[in-house]
């Protein structure tokens, strides 16, 4: 099989490649990081701290 | 070992959603690689560094000159998505990826929709109404009509499902940069968002340089040559060029009438992603459908992203707070956009040939010609003054 030297490592580990439990937890970490940044900028305006 | 098997080593080593981070030893060389990709790509706030990609083309600029008072390389669509692509993808091409960084540049599947997210504070609707109802209206139809049309079109031409999709949310929205936000909705390759977007920007750059032919054509007064161009061609500053190309207070009036696209992409881009979703979860054994890939029901981020896009409408999110989180979607993007441009070798690319190309151009003609009847006709019944 061809390996895909861009993506693709000697292990059979594919970082394109984004499925399954994986994926909804790639999604969840982003949302919960996403949501706290945006959170804690708005509130601390909100508190005068900038 | 197959990826299907990584996956389950995934499934079987797994202990909480922290684990699609790995460990730190394992990531940190991609990460750097992400980091100092982003940081000589553009000007990133906070890093003073002014060895970029993006000076280097303000400098070429320069030395260009403007066309129609708008610089060369803008026009071209360079920004903080697409100089760490465009970076991305000469070092992944030249130099290859070293299979040390491929752990930490997996984490572009995270800061895509942390990214997409982050944009929502970005979308004010009520901004839009200061444009007064008729533009507003005209506005969102043209996001509809533009995306449904390329849809039906790249359905037609037999395009991939997956760039059909890319390329109706980048043209509707008027901004190349959705081509990237689609790619986790529609679960598009790499490949077809750089073709897509390349589709776009290069649609934008030729229809700008048409525009002024066809605004005298149709007699439009320069004010609503200006609406045209910031619906019709979209993309900040080739809807600049395209309008100045008219003269100047269409320029100004580009300007002006912008926000009516701007503040409404979301709902460009949601539309394309739920039409697509649909059509998947409909037609789920066809050979044809590909878009949406294994997404079974809406994804909570999008969720919160519209939630968080009510919050703005709202006026939650007030500046300079906008501000800032709109800075962390710069970090945000730059750093995606390093990983994915490290991903694409060329051919991957150019495989795709023209059709998405001639799909941009014959929506975004159509779009372009309705739009003058349509503005033309509003002018004659008195509906725009």
């Amino acid at each position: 099989m061809n390996r895909d030297h861009h993506t693709l490592d000697q292990n059979g580990f594919d970082y394109m490649e984004n499925s399954g439990r994986e994926e909804q937890d790639r999604d969840t970490v982003g949302m919960v990081f996403a949501l706290i940044l945006m959170a804690v900028l708005t509130v601390g305006q909100y508190m005068g701290l900038y | 070992m197959t990826s299907y098997s990584i996956s389950l080593a995934y499934d079987t080593d797994r202990r909480s959603i922290w684990s699609c981070l790995y460990s730190f030893r394992e990531v940190l060389p991609g990460l750097l690689a992400m980091l100092f990709i982003a940081i000589f790509s553009n000007n990133m706030p906070g890093v003073p560094n002014p060895f970029t990609l993006e000076n280097l083309f303000v400098y070429l600029d320069n030395v260009i000159g403007p066309i129609n008072g708008q610089p060369f390389f803008q026009i071209m669509n360079s920004n903080f998505v697409w100089n760490p692509l465009l970076l991305g993808l000469l070092i992944g091409n030249f130099f290859g990826v070293p299979d040390l960084w491929k752990r930490g540049l997996s984490y572009i599947h995270a800061l895509m929709p942390l990214g997409i997210l982050m944009l929502a504070p970005h979308f004010m609707i009520g901004h839009a109404f200061k444009l007064g109802i008729v533009p507003v209206l005209i506005s969102v139809g043209a996001i509809f009509f533009t995306a449904t049309l390329t849809l039906y079109l790249s359905r037609l031409f037999k395009l991939d499902d997956r760039q059909g999709a890319t390329l109706a949310g980048a043209l509707s929205t008027g901004d190349p940069h959705v081509c990237a936000i689609m790619m986790p909705m529609t679960k598009a390759r790499g490949g077809q968002v750089v073709h897509s977007a390349i589709c776009v920007i290069l649609f934008g750059a030729l229809a700008s340089m048409v525009f002024p032919f066809i605004s005298h054509l149709f007699n439009m007064p320069e004010k609503y040559a200006g609406f045209a161009a910031a619906l019709g061609i979209g993309n900040g500053h080739q809807a600049l060029s395209a309008a100045f190309g008219v003269g100047y207070e269409a320029g100004r009036y580009a300007h002006y009438f912008d926000i009516g696209r701007h503040v409404f992409m979301p709902a460009g881009f949601l539309y394309v992603f739920f039409i697509m979703l649909v059509r998947k979860l409909r037609h789920p054994e066809s050979p044809n459908v590909h878009a949406t890939g294994s997404i079974q029901k809406v994804p909570l981020y999008i969720l919160a992203f519209i939630a968080c896009w009510g919050l703005t409408c709202l006026h939650v999110f007030k500046e300079p707070t906008h501000h800032q989180i709109f800075n962390l979607v710069i970090w945000d993007f730059s750093l995606a956009a390093g990983a994915l441009g490290l991903s694409i070798p060329f051919k991957e690319i150019t495989r795709h040939g023209l059709k998405g190309f001639a799909v941009t151009c014959l929506s975004g003609m159509i779009r372009l010609v309705l739009l003058f009847t349509v503005l033309g006709l509003c002018i004659k019944t008195g509906l725009l003054a």
